[in-house]
Order: structure tokens, then C-alpha cells, then sequence
């Protein structure tokens, strides 16, 4: 194992750095998850009825993935500050699991029925697993600090 | 210190105290509160970016401003109930804590900001007032901006509640990181 130590890591000097991480990360899930709820809504025929579901996923795609970029570096970071109580916490456990399902759905499924447009109950399934995925990781994450 | 027992009976009332002793409920309130972000900030970032010019540009200003509006005004609900219930159910330990006072000016200054645009601006852009050739007015993107920083300022002030460290008092919050060294020690 590469030896890592928890305690020289920048994060872990000062008392400003963790929370900034923190900040980052949930502005770039408020960009990303906030730009895919978009779509979701869309999918579920409720929001924005003036634009298709393609024309809305094209219009939002490179703000979901500038999202997403900014979470999968700030989240490695605060990661880091305590690999080994992550790595063993359930909360943390479950987030990955449903970020790693998310993001695969996101550009599997969901893509697919976005960009043609799906309607009816296809439309509203995808739509609606969507934002249970994702609204799952962001649970997911505040739980950490709780279990 | 008439706040400070005026926090106290605040949260002293029934379901407050439940809220604050169960293990449970703040936190599923909490992520309540944070997954407004997950939701509906992204309607507020594209609506601002779309006054600004940033993004949605292939949509009129009307589609994204006008189609967002109530569903903005849904989160914004959703995000104050939820707001509530953790700001009472703690009035005593938040009561003291500078932080949560910059996040309530912040919050006012957002509803100053809504008051002081909400014709001007917001409505102008539903009511396809800046679809034309003359587009966006200079006013509407000082409010686009003013909100995109007034948000961010939001939820950093937020962030940082957790880790105001009371003087005579224990750590509201501690990072990780330093969880595990006082655990190793």
C-alpha cells in the first residue's frame, strides 16, 4: 500500500480548506445535478413546456459535464483528507455506488430517451429514476457526516 | 441576552425539540434543504446565465426566464420550510453563531433583490420584453449577476455554519480529517 499521511495533507492544515472544498463541490452539483433536473422535469412533463427534451439536454449538457468535472475533483480532495473513514463509512459506501449508477444512466438511458424526445410513461419512468439517482447521491453525502 | 432566551423558548416548543433530539429527522430535513440545490439551483443558474448571455443562448430569454419562474418560486419554498425547522429547532446554538447571521443578511438581501427586480427584470423577460433585437437591458444583467453571487454567497455562509467554533463552548462540527486524529489519540 502507498504510504499516505492523513496528517500532512493540505486540506488537513488549515481550517479554511475542507470547507472551501465543500463549497465547490456543491456549487458544481447545483450546476450539474441542478442542469440533468432540468431534463428530468422535462421527461416528467411538467417544466418547461416551450422546449423539447433534446433541445433542452443539448442546450445543458456542457453545464452538466463542467458540474460534474468540478465535483470529481473536489470530491477527491475532501476524500483524501480521511481515506480510511470514508472507505468504511455505509453513507459513503452507498454515494458511490448510486454517483457510479448515476452517471451511467445519465449518459445511457437517459441520454437516449432525452434526445428522442420520450413522452408518456417511458418519459416520466426515466425522468423520475433520474432524479432519484441523483437526488440519492446528494443524501448520500450529508449522511456521511451522520452515521 | 434577551435573544438568546428568546432562542431558547423558541426551540423549547414540542416538535422543535423532537426535531433537534432525533437522531433522524434533522438530518433527513437537512438533506431536504440541501437537495433544493440538487433540484432547483440549476434553474437559477440558467436563468441568470441566460440573462447574461452564457448559456441557453439558442433559446429566447422568454423560454428559460418565464418557463423557470414558479418552479424557482417552488424551491424557494421547499428550501425556506425546510430552512425553518433547522434554524428553530437550533435557535440556541445558532443564535450565536456569526455565520448564520451573515447567511439571514444574505437571505434578506435576496428578497430585496427579488423586490427591487421582479418587475424590471424578471417579469420584463417573461413577458418577452428582451427576446427582441434589442436584448438584454444592462439593468437585468446587474440583477442576473447580483443573484448568481448573492446564491453563492448563500451557500457558502451556509457551509460554514457547521464550523464556527462557539469560544466557550465545543465544536459545532469537526472536518474528517481531524475527527481521525483526535479518534487515533
Amino acid at each position: 500500500m502507498i504510504a499516505f499521511d492523513v496528517q500532512s495533507y493540505p486540506l488537513n492544515n488549515n481550517e479554511w480548506s475542507f470547507p472551501v472544498c465543500e463549497c465547490v463541490h456543491i456549487i458544481g452539483f447545483a450546476f450539474s445535478i441542478g442542469t440533468v433536473a432540468l431534463v428530468d422535469l422535462r421527461l416528467l412533463g411538467w417544466g418547461l413546456q416551450n422546449q423539447t427534451s433534446s433541445q433542452l439536454l443539448k442546450d445543458t449538457a456542457p453545464w452538466t459535464l463542467w458540474g460534474l468535472l468540478v465535483m470529481l475533483i473536489s470530491g477527491p480532495l475532501i476524500f483524501f483528507s480521511d481515506p480510511r473513514m470514508y472507505l468504511y463509512n455505509q453513507s459513503f459506501r452507498f454515494k458511490i455506488t448510486a454517483l457510479a449508477l448515476a452517471i451511467l444512466f445519465n449518459y445511457t438511458i437517459h441520454r437516449k430517451a432525452a434526445m428522442s424526445d420520450a413522452s408518456g410513461a417511458w418519459g416520466k419512468l426515466v425522468g423520475g429514476v433520474s432524479m432519484v439517482l441523483w437526488l440519492s447521491v446528494v443524501a448520500g453525502g450529508l449522511f456521511i457526516a451522520f452515521v | 441576552m434577551a435573544l438568546l432566551s428568546f432562542a431558547h423558548d423558541l426551540q423549547s416548543i414540542g416538535f422543535l425539540t423532537d426535531i433537534r433530539e432525533s437522531a433522524v429527522v434533522y438530518p433527513i430535513i437537512m438533506t431536504t434543504h440541501l437537495c433544493t440545490i440538487a433540484a432547483f439551483g440549476g434553474m437559477i443558474l440558467m436563468s441568470d446565465l441566460r440573462l447574461l448571455g452564457w448559456a441557453m443562448q439558442s433559446r429566447p430569454v422568454s423560454d428559460v426566464v418565464g418557463g423557470l419562474r414558479k418552479w424557482k418560486w417552488l424551491g424557494f419554498c421547499i428550501m425556506i420550510a425546510a430552512g425553518l425547522l433547522l434554524g428553530t429547532s437550533e435557535a440556541e446554538k445558532y443564535s450565536g453563531n456569526p455565520y448564520f447571521w451573515i447567511k439571514m443578511t444574505i437571505l434578506a438581501l435576496i428578497l430585496i433583490h427579488a423586490a427591487v427586480f421582479h418587475g424590471s427584470v424578471y417579469n420584463a423577460a417573461a413577458d418577452k420584453k428582451f427576446d427582441g433585437p434589442g436584448g438584454v437591458p444592462q439593468r437585468a444583467r446587474v440583477a442576473a449577476a447580483l443573484s448568481l453571487i448573492l446564491w453563492m454567497g448563500m451557500v457558502t455562509a451556509g457551509r460554514w455554519i457547521g464550523y464556527y467554533e462557539p469560544k466557550n463552548g465545543p465544536r459545532a462540527e469537526v472536518t474528517p480529517a481531524q475527527h481521525y486524529v483526535i479518534a487515533q489519540h
